[in-house]
């Protein structure tokens, strides 16, 4: 394939990625592997820009959570093909992140499509699932040797628990070896202050850029 | 002769003031009370106590308000709901105690800290055939435990105590009832790509709502002043599904409820929806409905004096009278006193406003910041005479 045609098939990727179409998505994506086009160079060309545009359209008010998850399935479905011609390559993530809803909270969904935006972004993500206890976040990042961790609460009266994972987190040593996120509807920007979180997002697309932004990868690892 | 309170609020759902704004504490689902900021709400009361108070709703752990604490605080609305064919299918797991509701639908509540009970299995997350809804264990609408003592509920509430009668719905709203029967994480999508399946389960939810509307409101007969419909479309910061999804998808099918409703009977339709909603707050005024609960004030695009400015003349406001995010929970008394004058200045003028908090009062809220509500609304919802 010409480098016009490769030009075409990203471009093909791209917005089946955006419009949240899977099958035509990894059919351009197998193409634009089999004409020679490197792993990364899909990544990075492709499925990166493609999550961008719809964070950014999420954002803009264009996009909603229907849009924005079959958005990330395709993302998802490329991902699987696409992992172990990176891997091959040794291509890095773009950090780890452990991810979980905190103590006595068992909403989901929200900390999910945080997830799921977050690998669009090219995160690898450990996902704890919910009520998660404070020990279980300091166990599961030490273990994961993540670079950020994230935690959601829905209601007013679970949030505070994130104050006792970011306690927790200094008694164990490990705050200054990973960043830390929180959102979830009652979360503001001053508690994330108050508690000493390195970030806040008020929602899975801007919680993907906020991580990028916070999160320098560690060289040498 | 003073007013009765079923006075009161019919005088401001038919945006006229009356002597006071009216107060609704526990009179639906939405605007009561956790079990345990009750608890200390009637200690510091000095009420006596009642550690046996039935719950109105077993998932959110609200009370129903009894009527001591309803007379010390002149509550005007009194719930009446269905009851249950069966108390659900309760099991304690390792680390949660799980409930299996009739839908089929599984909730957890965590044992250690645990305050509500959230969904843990969705029972048509695989279907993908309309079969598989038609074979479906549904509830049954007309399930003669549904109507036990409603007749008589709303009878004595109307006749004896003067109040005004809620009476409470079926299940939660037709677009959520499809998305816990599904899974979140299907029915986003769904949206998009299965729209038939999904048209299909809001179809069979309407169907067994009407069934049940019918019936209910045959059993109290004139002793009903508001019915309470619901669904939640928003978060915190705008629509979950884009206003043009709703159109398309929901709109059809609320209609067609809130008509069914509405050739059945004159009382008021109340419309329970949180988060930023603002969007679609005229399609409501479209479809028929009355009042619109809560105004979740901290919600983008929420601001009540915006929204009584805009759509004050056909809705009436039921709720927004304390955020409960913030500042009924976390903030001080003086807090809470100036929100309530503000949300009472912003509301109340010319009728069309019931105070009640904007969600149910949750668990860590302090007694004291409730009386200090209590206080500021005797004061400040008085209408000049």
């Amino acid at each position: 394939m010409d480098s016009q045609g490769t030009r075409g098939t990203l471009e093909e990727l791209m917005a089946s990625v955006i419009e949240g179409r899977a099958d035509p998505a990894c059919v351009a994506l197998v193409r634009a592997l089999g004409a020679g086009t490197e792993a990364e160079a899909v990544l990075q060309g492709a499925l990166i820009p493609a999550m961008d545009e719809v964070g950014q359209r999420y954002e803009a008010g264009e996009y909603f959570l229907p849009e924005m998850m079959v958005a990330a399935q395709a993302m998802k479905a490329c991902m699987e093909i696409l992992r172990p011609a990176l891997a091959r390559r040794m291509v890095r993530a773009a950090g780890r992140v452990v991810l979980g809803t905190v103590q006595g909270d068992l909403h989901d969904i929200g900390k999910t499509l945080v997830g799921m935006m977050l690998e669009g972004a090219g995160f690898e993500v450990v996902d704890l699932g919910v009520d998660v206890s404070p020990r279980r976040f300091v166990e599961a990042a030490r273990e994961a040797d993540a670079d950020l961790l994230g935690m959601s609460a829905l209601i007013s009266t679970t949030m505070p628990t994130m104050g006792v994972v970011m306690d927790e987190l200094r008694r164990a040593g490990l705050r200054e070896q990973l960043k830390v996120l929180v959102g979830g509807a009652p979360v503001t920007p001053t508690f994330a202050a108050q508690i000493g979180a390195d970030g806040y997002a008020p929602d899975a697309a801007s919680a993907s850029r906020r991580a990028r932004e916070i999160v320098r990868r560690r060289e040498g690892q | 002769m003073p007013m009765t309170s079923r006075q009161r609020i019919h005088l401001a759902l038919s945006h006229r003031e009356a002597d006071r704004v009216p107060l609704d504490l526990g009179g639906t689902v939405l605007t009561s009370i956790h079990r345990q900021s009750y608890h200390r709400l009637r200690q510091h009361m000095a009420l006596p106590p009642s550690p046996d108070v039935p719950l109105m709703d077993l998932y959110q752990q609200i009370v129903v308000v009894e009527d001591d604490l309803l007379q010390a605080w002149g509550a005007d609305v009194r719930f009446v709901g269905p009851g249950l064919p069966e108390p659900p299918r309760v099991e304690q797991c390792d680390d949660a105690t799980q409930i299996t509701d009739e839908w089929g639908i599984s909730w957890r509540m965590p044992t250690d800290r645990g305050l509500y009970y959230d969904m843990a299995r969705h029972p048509l997350a695989g279907a993908t055939a309309a079969e598989e809804i038609a074979r479906h264990t549904w509830p049954d609408p007309l399930h003669p435990a549904r109507f036990a003592e409603m007749r008589a509920r709303a009878r004595h509430a109307v006749e004896q105590e003067g109040r005004a009668v809620v009476l409470g719905g079926f299940c939660s709203g037709v677009v959520e009832m499809t998305a816990w029967l599904r899974g979140y994480d299907r029915f986003y999508p769904d949206c998009i790509q299965n729209t038939a399946l999904l048209g299909r389960l809001m179809d069979r939810i309407v169907e067994l709502k009407a069934a049940y509307w019918e019936r209910a409101l045959d059993e109290v007969g004139p002793h009903v002043d508001v019915v309470q419909e619901a669904d939640d479309l928003a978060g915190q910061f705008r629509m979950l599904i884009s206003p043009a999804t709703y159109r398309t998808l929901c709109k059809p099918r609320h209609r067609e409820l809130l008509e069914f409703i509405r050739s059945r009977t004159s009382a008021k339709v109340f419309f329970h929806s949180c988060g930023a909603i603002r969007p679609i707050i005229p399609d409501l005024i479209e479809m028929g409905v009355d009042i619109l609960n809560p105004i979740q004030v901290s919600a983008t695009g929420m601001d009540p004096a915006e929204l009584k400015r805009e759509f004050g003349a056909d809705l009436v406001f039921w709720g927004g009278g304390v955020d409960t995010q913030q500042i009924l929970g976390s903030g001080t008394e003086q807090q809470v006193r100036d929100e309530v004058r503000r949300r009472i200045a912003d509301l109340a003028p010319n009728g069309g406003f019931v105070f009640a908090t904007v969600h149910n009062i949750q668990s860590n809220v302090p007694p004291q910041n409730l009386v200090a509500m209590w206080e500021a609304f005797q004061e400040l919802g008085v209408y000049p005479q």
